[in-house]
């Protein structure tokens, strides 16, 4: 189970540029749930799940996932429980290292590197048995290095990666994003089937209404730092692209009735 | 034919400083300078404990122990105190001229009345060929030279196979891939930052290594041998990236090596030819700079030609 308690992270504090990235947050997800968060521009999405990851410390709040607190650990501690997917393909990946190295690399998450081997005879062969898997034509090319890849393969092989190890949580920040439609829905499959088949905890951003709309068992939707709404169970099931839409524009209306409020007090007071 | 046998030699004990580099600013894309100051600090403490009866293998490792301590405190200073890397090296690089002024005593030190590496080779060399001076092909040269030659070749056949064995390993692996992604590195659970203390400190510990034998070779250390090491290093980097390419770590090794070999040959050559020695920091730094910027250069050369011809 994760949970987030009053979780809040400022950047640039006390400068002109501050920013409340998240405003005291609170978070519950159990075990084997699969969570999409969609939320506008700059509503703190990639800060919350950074913030899980351990990509910085928060300034107040704690989280714990697993049972364990993890709010002090540093993020290579972190990684011991958590895979992550990034949005960049050139992220997850060491791009000058074999398909093989990565994978092996990815087979010792959290465990301590030691002067042994990692491309032994059984890991090899679990290798080539899970990207066949990945239905990308990799099967042969394990000794090929990840930068000759294209980035939907290079975000297939990161998830598969990420959850090499059974993560007590995943993380997927706009992990399609970055790529041709074609790559996207494939990678989004693939998502889907990792995550039901090891039922695993997920945070998965997403810009896509129609993923949000589709996949996952709740949805949280983010705005300026807060998590705004949170649709579960059936509630989230019936939800449809264009309920998602509609919501969107309200918050879109409502912030510019804000920024006109401002503007109109600025006049009267400044 | 002893200045190509003694070119030979300097360029295997070279390739020592020459893989340090090779790990520094390839492997970890790290600018580390300590170099300049862990090479001396490797012949300081090699000389000093020499001219001190200290068993020559053991003094010879205490100057790689002390060069991968240098090295580890430049990581330190560049991860824990997260000072840039170049400022990290030249704060260590400077701290050490003080402390390989103290360790010596004074600013150099001979070691040609003790016993080192190079008076156990002359033995075993003299003991194996019953000469002093052996007949190679009508060349005559001697034993001392020959041996030399033959350990400095085995000694780095041996660290070049060992350093390749060790970045294979599940460490050395964790480590290329600090210096490729370090984003990813951490989100797998690796300490970057303790990848790049160890790196640093096994480069500048091969580093100190060369100086601990470059002391014996030459017969003395001296507190300012280490100036335009890195630099020397990454000739030697450049010209084996150049002879094998880059695409993989064991080639990139025995590059280094062979750069190293034909860079002290080059220099040789050079200073046979007339070339002021005085002008050898220069030339080194001229090429260093030609090597970097002339890719580029072509690079660019190319992409303007269509536009010009517009003009
Ligand atoms: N390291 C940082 N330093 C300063 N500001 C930051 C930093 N990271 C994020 N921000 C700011 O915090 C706010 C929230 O950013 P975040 O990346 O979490 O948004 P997001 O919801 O992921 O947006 P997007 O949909 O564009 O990815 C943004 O205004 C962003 O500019
Ligand atoms: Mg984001």
């Amino acid at each position: 189970m994760l949970e987030l308690r009053a979780v809040s992270k400022t950047f640039n504090p006390g400068t002109p540029n501050e920013l409340r990235a998240l405003q005291a947050v609170n978070l519950t997800v159990d075990d084997g749930l699969f969570v999409v968060i969609i939320g506008t521009n700059g509503s703190g999405k990639s800060t919350l799940l950074n913030a899980v990851a351990g990509s910085f410390f928060v300034d107040s709040g704690s989280i714990s996932l697993a049972a364990a607190e993890i709010t002090n650990w540093p993020e290579h501690r972190r990684a011991k429980l958590i895979g992550r997917v990034f949005q960049n393909p050139f992220s997850g990946t060491a791009a000058n290292m074999s398909i093989a190295e990565n994978l092996a690399l990815a087979a010792y998450r959290g465990k301590p590197r030691r002067l042994d081997w990692p491309l032994r005879k059984p890991l090899l062969g679990e290798m080539r048995e899970r990207v066949s898997h990945l239905n990308m034509g990799l099967d042969d090319r394990l000794k090929n290095p990840i930068g000759s890849l294209s980035g939907g393969q290079r975000q297939a092989l990161t998830l598969l990666m990420a959850t090499w190890l059974r993560p007590e949580l995943l993380l997927l920040d706009e992990h399609t994003a970055a790529l041709d439609p074609k790559s996207a829905d494939q990678v989004i499959a693939l998502t889907d089937t990792i995550v039901r088949r090891h039922k695993l905890t997920t945070l998965m951003v997403t810009h896509s209404m129609h993923q949000a709309a589709n996949l996952g068992d709740r949805l949280i939707m983010m705005h300026r730092g807060r998590v705004i709404q949170d649709f579960r169970g059936a509630e989230k099931k019936r939800i449809r692209v264009d309920d998602l839409v509609a919501r969107f524009e309200e918050v879109r209306r409502a912030e510019l009735l804000d920024e006109s409020a401002a503007e109109m007090l600025r006049r009267v007071y400044i | 034919m002893s200045l190509l046998l003694g070119a030979l030699t300097l360029g295997f004990i070279f390739s020592l400083l020459a893989l340090g580099v090779f790990i520094s600013f390839r492997i970890f894309a790290f600018p580390d300078i300590t170099a300049d100051g862990s090479s001396a600090l490797g012949a300081a403490l090699a000389a000093m404990l020499l001219v001190h009866h200290v068993n020559p293998v053991l003094a010879t490792f205490a100057g790689f122990a002390g060069g991968f301590l240098a090295g580890t405190l430049t990581g330190m200073l560049a991860t824990k105190f997260k000072i840039n890397g170049l400022l990290a090296g030249i704060l260590v690089m400077t701290g050490l001229y003080s402390v390989n002024l103290h360790i010596m005593g004074r600013s150099n030190i001979s070691v040609l009345g003790s016993s080192t590496l190079s008076t156990y080779l002359d033995r075993v060399g003299t003991a194996l060929t019953r000469h002093n001076t052996l007949n190679v092909m009508g060349w005559e040269i001697t034993s001392l030279e020959a041996s030399l030659l033959i350990a400095s070749f085995l000694f780095i056949v041996l660290a070049g196979c060992l350093m390749y064995v060790f970045f294979q390993t599940n460490l050395g692996t964790a480590m290329r891939a600090t210096g490729d992604n370090h984003e990813m590195v951490r989100a797998l659970g690796i300490n970057n930052e303790n990848m790049i203390i160890l790196g640093l400190g096994l480069s500048n510990g091969l580093i100190a290594l060369a100086g601990a034998f470059i002391a014996q070779y030459q017969g003395f250390a001296d507190v300012q041998m280490g100036i335009g090491m890195v630099v020397w290093g990454l000739a030697s980097v450049i010209i084996g990236e150049a002879l094998v390419g880059t695409k993989q770590i064991g080639l990139s090794i025995t590059g280094a090596v062979m750069g190293s070999v034909l860079f002290r040959l080059l220099v040789a050559m050079a200073l046979r030819l007339g070339l002021n020695p005085n002008d050898l920091k220069l030339v080194t730094a001229l090429f260093v700079f030609a090597a970097l910027v002339t890719p580029e250069l072509l690079n660019r050369f190319k992409t303007l030609k269509p536009r010009s011809f517009h003009a």
